[in-house]
């Protein structure tokens, strides 16, 4: 077996099977627990139109996974760090990128699993509406670039910040910040300022995307505009997440 | 020499104001709208627009409103969930000509409601209001519990039981 499949699935176990990993699991669980509670119990939120139900909770799963991801990436760089157990790995023999692509693989399975526990809540809020499976296509097409994204950053910020706090501190800032579209609606983003914010966030990418095609019924492919944004985003962040695993090994 | 001048200028403001006058805005429903709506549906209403003067009238504005006349709850309503189509503008009017417009329509919640355009002319001093036309809509509960409750205890729990069996394990 290839030592970045190794890698890759020592990073996958300690999410699945160890006690930590389950209980972010859990939390993310229960955060789509908490909002497809919320819409039901609510009288007026369960009469929301089915197509806003189903565009709500492909950004609550974005943002979710989103968070996952930047959590994952910092502690499989800088929580290694300091857990004394990097320095051990980065002399195992085995080059610099196949351990990166390692890591890069357990994001990539992190992301995986909470997808696949979203899908039941995608199923569950959405089933007897409109436009469920363009929901799971964009979320699949758009959600998965824009939150490898911010797991590459993680691993950026593991790296380059002296301390895994430090790194998760910086990235929730960014990651608040880049999920700001979830609570401003389109109407607050029509300045200058939040039409180039939104020209260049993967996560105004996957909102966008997810109106247009949920809730407008527009085709996914003239997506096209937003599904670049979210891949350049995807090609800056692993070109900066190889740049700096690179540098903590000279 | 006054006295003409203040004749001239009583007929131009008597001639603005009547240009607002001369418009008349019908308002109907679609033949093929639901007979009893409910939450999801879509509605159609027409109206046209008629320059019954003899000159023509400048600038028109057209635009759709929509009240709540629930007793206790009368309000109205914000047209953004319900419609993208608010409305419809001409620069001119020729005497005698008509602005068809059709309104697509949403419906978002339950209740009754009243539906009226309104247009304005640039020169015009009163607004002109068509007819009303009213609708109910009827509640559809759109997420149901019977699918939410399973997934939204079920999953979790799931978890729960992952990290009970791994700590027992250890």
């Amino acid at each position: 077996m290839s030592p970045a499949l190794l890698i890759a699935r020592k990073e996958a176990g300690e999410l699945l099977l160890s006690q930590r990993g389950l209980a972010w699991l859990m939390a993310m669980t229960a955060a789509l627990s908490g909002f497809a509670l919320l819409l039901v119990s609510n009288t007026e939120l369960s009469l929301l139109d089915n197509a806003q139900v189903v565009y709500d909770m492909v950004g609550i799963v974005g943002a979710l996974g989103a968070l996952l991801a930047i959590v994952v990436g910092i502690d499989s760089t800088g929580g290694e760090r300091e857990r004394g157990s990097l320095v051990p790995l980065l002399l195992v023999p085995a080059s610099r990128e196949a351990i990166l692509l390692g890591k890069i693989g357990g994001i990539a399975i992190a992301w995986a699993v909470m997808h696949g526990l979203a899908l039941p809540y995608l199923w569950a809020v959405g089933s007897t509406g409109q436009n469920m499976v363009q929901g799971a296509i964009i979320l699949a097409l758009l959600g998965t670039p824009a939150v490898l994204g911010f797991g590459f950053l993680g691993i950026v910020l593991g790296v380059r910040l002296a301390s895994a706090r430090s790194g998760l501190l910086a990235g929730l800032i960014v990651l608040l910040l880049s999920a700001s579209p979830l609570l401003l609606g389109p109407g607050l983003r029509q300045s200058a300022i939040g039409r180039a914010f939104d020209a260049v966030n993967p996560f105004s990418s996957l909102v966008n995307a997810a109106d247009a095609a949920i809730i407008d019924s527009q085709a996914i492919v003239a997506q096209w505009d937003h599904i670049l944004v979210a891949y350049l985003w995807l090609a800056l962040t692993l070109w900066l997440a190889r740049a700096g695993f690179r540098r903590i090994v000279q | 020499m006054k006295l003409v001048l203040f004749a001239a200028a009583c007929l131009v403001v008597f001639a603005t104001a009547a240009s607002a006058e001369t418009l008349a805005v019908d308002l109907t429903p679609d033949p093929r709208n639901p007979t009893s709506p409910q939450m999801g549906d879509n509605l159609a209403f027409h109206t046209v627009i008629r320059n019954t003067g003899a000159q023509a009238v400048d600038g028109v504005i057209a635009w759709i409103s929509l009240v709540q006349i629930d007793k206790g709850k009368e309000q109205p309503i914000d047209l953004e969930d319900w419609s993208a189509h608010k409305a419809v503008t001409a620069a001119s009017l020729p005497p005698g000509q008509t602005l068809a417009t059709d309104w697509p329509m949403r419906l978002i919640q339950a209740g009754n409601y009243r539906v009226v355009v309104s247009a304005v002319s640039r020169d015009g001093t009163r607004l002109v209001a068509s007819p009303f036309a009213d609708f109910t809509v009827r509640q559809k509960p759109v997420v149901e519990s019977q699918r939410v409750l399973p997934v939204a205890l079920g999953v979790p729990l799931l978890l729960a039981g992952a990290m009970l069996l791994r700590g027992r394990k250890r």
